[in-house]
């Protein structure tokens, strides 16, 4: 059941009746009816893969418990190892199995020795794992460093593990500020539900109009990258940058929107990264749950930048090298991460890497200076060129794509594998940065107009835009749920 | 929560309605032009009707149409005499043309390619062989001054019946609630692009229950059926005209000769009945023949048809000569 169908539109204003209407009255039935209704969501897909989802929130809540009931730090830290092994060894077995057997019967090739993999099994990904596994290891890691402690109700446990609105694609929200809201009280907000509203519409946006339309082409040309010029594969990568905000951040933004239905308020992920000033501006802005989760569990445990520059620069490298790894068991994704790091390294050694954390590009004008945008064009291009690798099928691949690029350069124009006008998505995706240019101080408030009528002429245009740029044909599947 | 309720409702409405404004504004949607059955039980358009037809999301293919006096688009006046050479070409969807400008259509393209000669295009979405005979049979003193009248016909569709007789659904159609909901473009819109197909399938699967699933066949039996279906339209074939008739000096058909069963083309072989084939000519063009939206011919599509009938009738004229 994906955000854009009409399945789950269906299932929402179930469960929205449900909650506010039927379970009104007692905190613990509503979370039971969060509970059935992420699992019937997340069944769906595959109801087998609802016995891992379960016994990762098992394992952490007893984890959780046992590291909370001892004093002795040597078993604390056991107990966290069976979470993080556990959580771990689901997703390396389901995600990464293949890949290893695969790299390594690669690699003894190359040493010469000739043999046959009979190893790889068919399994399949369970949709959302890498999320849920990375959430419930923060409750287990955030009781071990006793910033939280664990909750003895099992149940509420449960629906902030498998929370559906934001179980398969995040954000990936840390238990104190989820769970907590899980376990307390919630009533109804006329204009946070409302602020729910915008946000899934303007989600349904990015998702429809942005992302589903572009992709055609994307798949077009990165299908084809060897028939096509240079200036098309440019054109394809931009356009995938494109399609993989508005995916992305579309489902974000419907996350949180829902979210806000039902009372609880999720982090945000997406801050219009388009418009950052340098890679590590970037990196705040884009998925920021999971650059928060890096962060807290992973680079500040190694050090941090509290710490020599020379073991700081291999902490980053090690946070972009993971960051890359959990989003696909692929060697482009690796490069990917590896790439950033080199890319967010030398803004580090600047001292640039905080600059710009709570200011956005033409804080207090209406225009960007030259320098401003000369910064967030350089950064737009780096962090593009980098989705070489993001969307390349391999590694050898990503490199024809950019030999092509620099070493074969000619022009020609790109026709709409369809036959579709072009000019219709240059104008669409200029539009929507001067929107998004125009909304840019607040990533919750989208139609944050304070005129009535232009903040309805929006509604209806966005409205409008949705139905011209419906495509029954395309898969309408988020590019996330791989991960 | 009253509040929201109400304010939910009062935008949905505001939404609708202004969406019904954009829709009209910038004229996102096709027209529907009034069906009627004449008085000889003929079913064509009501006479003297223009608007204009809508294909794509955003309209990429917008076209004007013209239903003339006689009840077809075209853009000329259908007057037959003896002293002009007259082209009729009779079909369906194709011939209809609503896809195009109704001044750009094949009709126009062979005017264009033969001099002196008028072209009278009796096009209509859906029409099979039983229409456009019994047209032709309810016509016959309008159509006897015609000189060559060409009958578009694809096998699978336009030979499924033996009889002419009003096609119901087609006429329902034509009811006040269907006309009703016509006038809403919102609707319109989004039956064309295919938005409420989801709602309507759900719906269709939740009152279906399962029970309209065609059982499984095998390849042998899926061709001893298609081999029955096969002599059963030709049959139909032979019933229609039987009773309707059929000038084999100045009746030929128009037909993808790949997309038509051997049975027939030997039959129609056999039985000199003419043909125009236009499946390798449009195979061979290297441009795309037909449009991104539906399966019409495109300009390109209607040239080379123009171009194949036009050599057709230089061929029939100098054989006469």
């Amino acid at each position: 059941m994906i955000f854009n169908s009409i399945e789950f539109f269906i299932f929402l204003l179930i469960v929205y009746f449900l909650y506010w209407f039927v379970f009104k009255k007692s905190l613990k039935t509503q979370n039971i009816l969060i509970l059935v209704s992420s699992y019937l969501f997340y069944g769906w897909w595959d109801w087998r893969f609802l016995s891992l989802i379960l016994l990762s929130t098992v394992v952490d809540y007893l984890v959780a418990i046992q590291i909370n009931g001892s004093a002795n730090q040597r078993t604390r830290k056991s107990w966290l190892w069976v979470s993080v092994i556990f959580n771990l060894g689901l997703l390396g077995f389901f995600k990464y199995y293949n890949f290893f057997v695969d790299s390594w019967v690669d690699m003894v090739s190359m040493l010469g020795y000739d043999i046959k993999s009979t190893w790889t099994l068919k399994v399949i990904l369970p949709v959302g794992i890498s999320f849920y596994t990375f959430q419930t290891m923060s409750y287990s890691f955030d009781v071990y460093y006793k910033k939280l402690k664990p909750t003895t109700d099992f149940l509420s446990f449960a629906a902030f593990v498998s929370f559906f609105p934001q179980l398969v694609a995040g954000p990936i929200e840390r238990a104190s500020n989820l769970l907590s809201q899980i376990l307390e009280e919630r009533k109804f907000d006329y204009k946070q539900t409302v602020d729910g509203i915008k946000l899934i519409l303007w989600g349904l946006f990015k998702k429809i109009v942005i992302a589903d339309s572009l992709a055609p082409m994307v798949d077009d040309i990165f299908a084809n990258y060897s028939t096509y010029p240079a200036s098309t594969l440019i054109l394809g990568v931009t356009l995938f940058s494109f399609q993989v905000y508005g995916d992305f951040s579309g489902y974000s933004d419907i996350a949180i929107g829902t979210s806000k239905l039902f009372g609880v308020e999720l982090m945000s992920n997406f801050k219009f990264p388009n418009f950052s000033r340098n890679v590590a501006e970037y990196w705040q802005r884009w998925h920021a749950s999971l650059s928060n989760w890096f962060r807290h569990y992973v680079y500040i445990p190694l050090g941090g930048s509290r710490t020599s520059k020379l073991k700081s620069v291999r902490n980053i490298a090690i946070v972009f090298l993971l960051s890359g790894f959990w989003h696909g068991a692929n060697w482009t994704f690796i490069f990917w991460g590896a790439f950033h790091a080199v890319a967010f390294i030398p803004v580090f050694l600047m001292g640039r890497n905080a600059i710009y954390k709570d200011s956005v590009v033409a804080e207090n004008t209406i225009f960007p200076s030259l320098t401003e945008l000369g910064q967030v064009l350089l950064t737009f291009a780096i962090v593009t060129f980098s989705r070489i690798f993001f969307r390349a099928e391999s590694i050898t691949v990503a490199f024809d794509f950019i030999d092509k690029i620099f070493t074969d350069f000619s022009f020609g124009t790109y026709q709409h594998p369809m036959g579709y006008r072009m000019v219709d998505y240059y104008v669409l995706i200029i539009l929507f940065t001067l929107y998004e240019y125009i909304i840019r101080k607040d990533e919750r408030s989208p139609f944050g107009f304070k005129s009535k009528i232009v903040r309805f002429m929006v509604y209806t245009i966005v409205i409008l835009c949705l139905l011209m740029f419906y495509d029954s044909g395309v898969d309408r599947s988020f590019i996330y749920f791989q991960f | 929560m009253k509040k929201l309720f109400f304010k939910i409702f009062i935008y949905s409405i505001l939404i609708l309605l202004a969406l019904e404004v954009y829709i009209r504004v910038f004229h996102l949607t096709k027209d529907y032009p009034v069906r009627y059955v004449d008085e000889f039980g003929v079913e064509k358009w009501m006479p003297n009707q223009e608007g204009y037809s809508v294909t794509g999301n955003r309209r990429q293919n917008f076209s004007e149409y013209k239903i003339n006096s006689f009840g077809y688009n075209s853009y000329r006046e259908f007057s037959p005499s003896k002293d002009k050479v007259e082209i009729a070409l009779v079909g369906d969807s194709f011939i209809e043309g609503f896809h195009q400008n109704y001044y750009n259509s094949i009709g126009s393209k062979i005017e264009n390619k033969l001099n002196g000669v008028e072209v009278y295009e009796y096009g209509y979405a859906g029409y099979d062989l039983a229409d456009q005979l019994h047209l032709i049979s309810q016509y016959k003193e309008h159509f006897n001054l015609i000189d060559h009248v060409i009958l578009g016909i694809k096998f699978e569709n336009d030979l499924t019946r033996g009889e002419y007789h009003i096609v119901k659904e087609r006429m329902a159609l034509e009811s006040p609630f269907n006309k009703a909901l016509r006038q809403i473009k919102l609707l319109v819109y989004l039956n064309s692009i295919g938005i409420l197909d989801t709602p309507k399938d759900l719906v269709k699967k939740l009152f279906s229950n399962n029970k309209e699933k065609a059982p499984k066949v095998s390849k042998l039996e899926e061709d001893k059926q298609q081999k029955a279906l096969e002599v059963e339209y030709l049959e139909n074939f032979k019933s229609l005209i039987k009773i309707y008739g059929f000038d084999k000096n100045r009746f030929v058909f128009l037909l993808d000769s790949e997309k038509t069963p051997e049975l027939f083309l030997n039959y129609l072989n056999e039985y000199d009945y003419k043909y125009i084939d236009f499946s390798k000519t449009l195979k061979k063009s290297k441009r795309p023949t037909t449009l991104i939206y539906d399966m019409h011919w495109n300009n390109n599509g209607r040239t080379l048809i123009a171009e194949l009938i036009t050599n057709y009738v230089k061929q029939m004229k100098s054989i006469q000569k």
